[in-house]
């Protein structure tokens, strides 16, 4: 079996991590899409890896995976601290940003 | 190779780090240092003997940017005078701080102290460009953060204006350094001993030459760069006006005589008329409307525009024999120890008038504070340039220059010394003279803003009397660069 | 001691009176502060005499230190002692002591007594530099000196509106003359490559051909200067308002000392002016022109001070005239004289103005012949010298000076003609003035003095403007002296009158020359100095004539105002001429329409119209402008939607990799 299911695989999993991005206006819901993007790239990651027979890109994967947990960490903190100070849990709602 | 100007110019900065701790007495021990150093320096300074204290060591060697600094005739009475100013805007500040983060408004000053002092010193064009660039950021917040009414405008447009003429200076000093390399096969370098050495050909120096004087003319400001000046000049807490307006414009003066004119001799050749006539319409204009302004900060910003304007008058006089060149450099430092008292008079008379600045609202103040008075004429005789003051030594070697340069001109701008008797004298006697205003309560000047006022009066008084130290250290420098244009 | 320290010392003393007054102004009654000043001057004139004793006939240079000597300027601190620059020390700091002394008595309760000092010895000072100046600078520096503490005595009581406006409009005008000066002094400076007045002096033969066009423009731009300073045609209108200041300085600056500067300076500098004599023409012909405008205008005045200055003016116009037509020692004979009865006729109309508390219109005064001998008697011993009567000292001065222009000949006659028809005029305003002050019905104020009670006004007004004034610091003190009841305005008063009868024996015609023969040193590279030398006899020709016209002018002056009664006639049979006089030839109004005006309408222009459009609207409003459309454009990016970001990111993701895809 080639590599391309896959990388057919990750890329779906990325475009519906991608698309939920995009879409959903729940903070909450959004990092899980973005859970589901790094995840498709780990994916690809261990495939290719596989397929060169080169460690490399394993390890890469396991150190994606910790940087997720933090960014887990310092997301669902953010929310609890949204959800804190009474602020309506909707990114949309969130734009102090706005220039 | 010395560390002093090191010393000299990044101890302001460096100890005004400490100023939230203390900010009255960091602020005094940061200004005062540099203060005896420059003091020491002038003692210590060899009429005959060029650049001196110099510092030189590498800092960027792959753009050919060298870490020089040294002092000759042109800086070195501006370098004191910096120091003068500074330490006596800390003074000020030691007995009136500011109730909003004082500490934060004294490292801002001190850092400017610093950059004005790099950019006295500095003998690299990109060092230069830096220092120069450094200026603008505590005076933006200066104004920003404890000017008065309208003050985010006001540092917006000041800071505006003078990017634009920043940037346009940045890319001259960039195109200066690797044309100069360019043509002459040299390695890429900034230091300018090296650019002055190796003269680019004269279309070239054209255009570069236009963005240096472009900005220097919006520092100084000149007419009709000077749209920033009357908001910034409003709203500026007053010891932080004293030092800019004292010091700060004349960072563009000195521009013109250190960089300008040894780097564009040809192109300062081709357009010198048109500047000489721009400075006259500076002067006029500046004269004009300082009669007409009712704001005592104002009169005095338009009067700079005018002083500012006879200063480039010297400059770009090209006399042969470096007259108004040498009266410029004299009339800067004028200019600067003059100003600065006079800002904080007007602090004073807003005392006595229940915080108004305009001096309609004034009169009568010499009832009662005979000792103000007679510091406040000083100062305002000295503004007027009156003969017997350093400030007309200044003007008439100034006008002296023009006049065998271009000698209509020198006529004309004869007309602004008139008019500088208008403003002046009106400025004094709508504030001293007349009835007491309805709400003025006059009173003596305090032991304590006596020991800001009578030093720097006392400095007027006997640069009045000798002049000369002043000039005989400039001389030999200042016939160098006027003669490398008119030779 | 030499005489060079002596020289220095007739500088030093006022400077370190006034420095002294000026400091210890808290530490020291204000009384030990007017015998401080006078005794400084009187030090000084002292060190003239001094001056006077070793001079032998030398022309000698001292120099101080270096000023601005760079670059080819030669700009020390120099001083020249000549003939010339002694007498007029011996002058100034004579007449000043006993101007300071008068001052001691009539400023008394003043509660700017110190100040008065302080500035009236600054004011010495600057006139002493102004005259043993060496060089072109240091003139200049004593001139703009001498102006600016003119200015702030014109306007020492500072907290009237009238007298501060005056202050200004002196400092403007000086400061324009500064400003020929200074030009005057470049053209000079070009053509001889020194500031040094001998070295200048000395070089203007081969550095410039007679009449060259440099070296008159050169004596034009230093004759304003003259002019500004010496009140002369057509900058002569702060003059009569200086006398907004108090009397004594009247007497000391605008009669005496300041204003007779302008001469000096002609004097000083004529080897410029004899090398160029256009220049010189036009010096000679503003003066005669002057002195007959003052004197008609001295003719209608009221106020008593004015009339005196019109007459300064018309004096100065004399000497002008003179010195502008090589008549050099004619014309310093006269500054002294002038000097003399001039300052003694100063501080006898402020004794009058005492007596009147203040009110210094000649409608309101009269009789007061009886009430003030002693001042009465002053004023008509300066009259009389004014108006060329013998003995007195004006006599000899003036008729010096006419019989000279005759010697020169040419169209210098019609110069001497209307310096008689002057000499008339100055007899008929001089003795106008005595009369309406002096004679007729007693004023009340008059009757008052008579019964030995001096007048004071119940509530202190400004005479100018009938303002209500305080006593205060600023205002004129509460109290008045006359010359009969204080021993100081006495002493100087005697004093004056005295010189103002002998001093014109200093050169009489065929008996002596004393002033000619001292003056001879300096002006020994003069053309015309030893050759223009009227006959004894034409000169006394002259002399006769010129008293005639006096005694005939006095006559005059006396069937209209002493005998009372026909000025009114007068005045309706030429009322346009009077209304003309009356306005002084509207020389006022015509500086505001053509300069005043148009300034302040520049100025209202500059800050409201153009800086608005212009500076505000093109350059500012243009850039802001930009760079508001720039930041908008920008600002439109930042929409604070977390997944428009996130859009772009990956839409730039996308094309990057896209990108690489392709062109791997």
């Amino acid at each position: 079996m080639g590599i391309h299911w896959y990388l057919v695989v990750s890329a779906l999993i990325f475009c519906i991590g991608a698309g939920g991005v995009l879409t959903r206006r729940n903070p909450l819901v959004i990092l899980l899409c973005l859970e589901l993007m790094l995840n498709a790239a780990n994916l690809a990651l261990v495939a290719f890896a596989r397929a060169h027979g080169d460690m490399g890109g394993q390890i890469f994967a396991l150190l994606v995976m910790v940087v997720a947990a933090c960014e887990v960490a310092v997301g669902l903190g953010l929310v609890v601290a949204i959800y804190r100070r009474r602020l309506p849990i909707d990114v949309d709602d969130l734009r102090e940003l706005q220039g | 190779m010395t560390l002093h100007l090191t010393i000299l110019v990044f101890f302001p900065a460096v100890c005004g780090l400490l100023a939230a701790f203390n900010p009255r007495w960091v602020g005094l021990i940061a200004a005062f240092v540099p203060l005896a150093y420059a003091v020491a320096m002038v003692a210590d300074f060899d009429v005959a003997g060029g650049l001196q204290f110099v510092t030189d060591d590498k800092w960027i060697p792959a753009l050919g940017i060298r870490y020089k600094l040294g002092v000759d005739g042109l800086s070195l009475w501006l370098v004191l005078l910096t120091t003068v100013i500074a330490f006596a805007s800390m003074l000020w500040l030691a007995v009136r701080q500011p109730s909003d983060r004082p500490g934060l408004f004294t490292f801002h000053l001190l850092l400017g102290e610093t950059a004005v002092l790099g950019a006295f010193v500095a003998q690299d064009l990109a060092l230069f460009v830096l220092f120069f660039d450094l200026m603008l950021v505590p005076f933006y917040f200066l104004v920003g953060q404890w000017g008065g009414e309208n003050r985010i405008p006001a540092a917006l447009k000041m800071v505006i204006y003078t990017l634009v003429g920043s940037l346009l200076m940045l890319a001259g000093a960039v195109a200066t350094a690797v044309l100069t390399a360019s043509n002459s096969g040299h390695d890429l370098s900034f230091v300018l001993s090296d650019l002055v050495a190796n003269p680019l050909p004269a279309g070239t120096q054209k255009w570069i030459f236009f963005t240096f004087a472009l900005a220097f003319l919006i520092k100084m400001p000149s007419f009709p760069f000077h749209g920033w000046m009357p908001d910034a000049y409003r709203t500026m807490p007053l010891p932080a006006l004293a030092f800019f307006s004292g010091v700060v414009s004349k960072v563009a003066a000195y521009g013109f005589l250190r960089l300008v004119l040894p780097l564009f001799p040809a192109a300062v050749e081709s357009f010198h008329t048109w500047f000489l006539v721009l400075a006259v319409i500076s002067i006029l204009y500046g004269s004009v409307q300082a009669f007409t302004q009712t704001n005592a900060r104002l009169i005095l910003g338009y009067s700079s525009v005018a002083q500012l304007g006879f200063i480039t008058l010297g400059i770009f006089a090209i006399d042969a024999a470096a007259q108004g060149a040498q009266g410029a450099l004299l009339q800067a430092i004028n200019h600067g120890l003059v100003v600065a008292p006079l800002f904080f008079v007007i602090a004073l008379l807003a005392e006595r008038a229940e915080g108004s600045e305009d001096i309609r609202d004034y009169g009568g103040i010499a009832f009662r504070a005979p000792v103000l008075t007679v510091l406040f004429l000083i100062t305002a005789l000295a503004t007027l340039a009156m003969p017997g003051s350093a400030n007309f030594a200044g003007e008439f070697l100034i006008l002296l220059g023009t006049f065998s340069s271009v000698q209509a001109i020198a006529f004309v701008a004869a007309l602004g010394v008139i008019l500088a008797s208008v403003y002046a004298l009106r400025f004094y006697f709508r504030s001293m003279h007349y009835r007491v205003g309805a709400q003025v309560q006059s009173f003596e000047l305090s032991l304590r803003d006596g020991l800001v006022l009578v030093p720097l009066v006392l400095a007027i008084l006997a640069f009045a009397l000798y002049p000369q130290l002043a000039l005989q250290s400039g001389e030999e420098a200042v016939k160098t660069t006027v003669q490398a244009v008119s030779r | 001691m030499s005489l060079t320290t002596y020289a220095w010392l007739v500088l030093a003393f006022p400077l370190a009176g006034a420095v002294l007054i000026g400091l210890t102004f808290r530490a020291l009654p204000s009384r030990v502060h007017g015998w401080l000043g006078t005794l400084a001057i009187l030090l000084s004139f002292l060190s003239a005499l001094g001056m006077l004793n070793a001079l032998d006939g030398r022309q000698v240079t001292s120099v101080a230190w270096d000023y601005a000597n760079t670059l080819g300027v030669d700009a020390q601190v120099s001083i020249l002692i000549d003939p010339l620059s002694v007498l007029m020390c011996l002058v100034v700091a004579g007449v000043s002591t006993l101007i300071h002394l008068y001052s001691v008595a009539y400023m008394g309760g003043d509660r700017g007594y110190t100040r008065f000092f302080a500035l009236l010895n600054f004011f010495v000072f600057s006139m002493l530099l102004l005259v043993l100046a060496g060089n072109f600078l240091l003139v200049i520096v004593g001139w703009a000196f001498v102006a600016a503490a003119s200015t702030f005595l014109i306007s020492f009581w500072y907290r009237r509106a009238t007298a501060t406006a005056a202050g200004l409009k002196a400092f403007i005008v000086q400061v324009i003359g500064d400003v020929g000066l200074v030009l005057g002094a470049f053209f000079v400076f070009k053509g001889t490559g020194t500031l040094d007045f001998l070295k200048a002096f000395n070089a203007v033969d081969h550095s410039f051909t007679v009449n060259q066009p440099e070296l008159v423009a050169a004596c034009i731009l230093l004759l304003v200067g003259a002019f500004a300073k010496s009140a002369q045609v057509p900058l002569h209108t702060w003059l009569p308002d200086a006398m907004e200041g108090p009397t004594p300085v009247s007497a000391l600056i605008h009669a005496a000392t300041m204003v007779t500067a302008g001469v000096y300076l002609i004097a000083r500098l004529h080897p410029l002016f004899e090398h160029a004599p256009d220049a010189a023409a036009v010096g000679a012909i503003i003066g005669c022109v002057t002195l007959l405008i003052a004197a008609t205008i001295g003719l209608v005045v009221t106020d008593l001070k004015r009339v005196i200055a019109y007459s300064t003016m018309s004096q100065i116009g004399y000497m002008i005239m003179a010195v502008s037509s090589a008549a050099y020692a004619a014309g310093m004979f006269h500054l002294m004289t002038h000097a003399f009865f001039k300052a003694l006729l100063f501080m006898a109309a402020g004794s009058v103005i005492s007596a009147m508390g203040g009110v210094q219109d000649l409608n309101k005064m009269g009789g007061f012949r009886k009430a003030m001998p002693f001042t009465f008697g002053c004023m008509v011993i300066g009259g009389l010298a004014l108006s060329g009567i013998p003995p007195f000292s004006g006599f000899f001065s003036k008729d010096e000076i006419l019989s000279l222009e005759f010697e020169r000949g040419g169209w210098h006659a019609i110069l001497g003609v209307a310096g008689y028809l002057g000499a008339f005029l100055t007899a008929i305003y001089t003795f106008r003035m005595i009369f309406r002050a002096f004679m007729g019905p007693m004023s009340p104020e008059a009757s008052e003095l008579a019964h030995g009670h001096l007048y004071h006004a119940p509530e202190p007004t400004n005479p100018a403007t009938g303002e209500v004034e305080d006593t205060d610091v600023g205002f004129p003190g509460p109290e008045h002296h006359i010359a009969e009841r204080a021993a100081p305005m006495k002493v100087a008063m005697g004093a004056l009158a005295l010189l103002a009868i002998v001093g014109g024996f200093l050169q009489v015609p065929g008996v002596s020359s004393e002033l000619h023969h001292f003056l001879e040193p300096t002006f020994h590279d003069s053309t015309y100095y030893a050759s223009l030398e009227p006959s004894t006899s034409s000169e006394w020709i002259g002399l006769v004539i010129g008293a005639v016209i006096g005694l005939s002018g006095i006559g005059v002056a006396w069937t209209i105002w002493g005998k009372g009664g026909t000025a009114a006639v007068y005045q309706a049979r030429l009322g346009a001429l009077h209304k003309f006089f009356v306005n002084k030839w509207y020389f006022d109004e015509a500086f505001d329409v053509l300069l005043v005006r148009p300034a302040a309408w520049l100025g209202r222009f500059a800050s409201t119209t153009f800086e608005r459009l212009f500076v505000n609207g093109l350059l500012v409003g243009g850039s802001s402008g930009l760079v508001r459309a720039l930041s908008a454009a920008v600002r439109g990016v930042q929409s604070g939607y977390l997944r428009y970001y996130a859009a772009l990111l990956l839409i730039g993701l996308t094309g990057l990799s896209a990108y690489f895809l392709i062109s791997a």
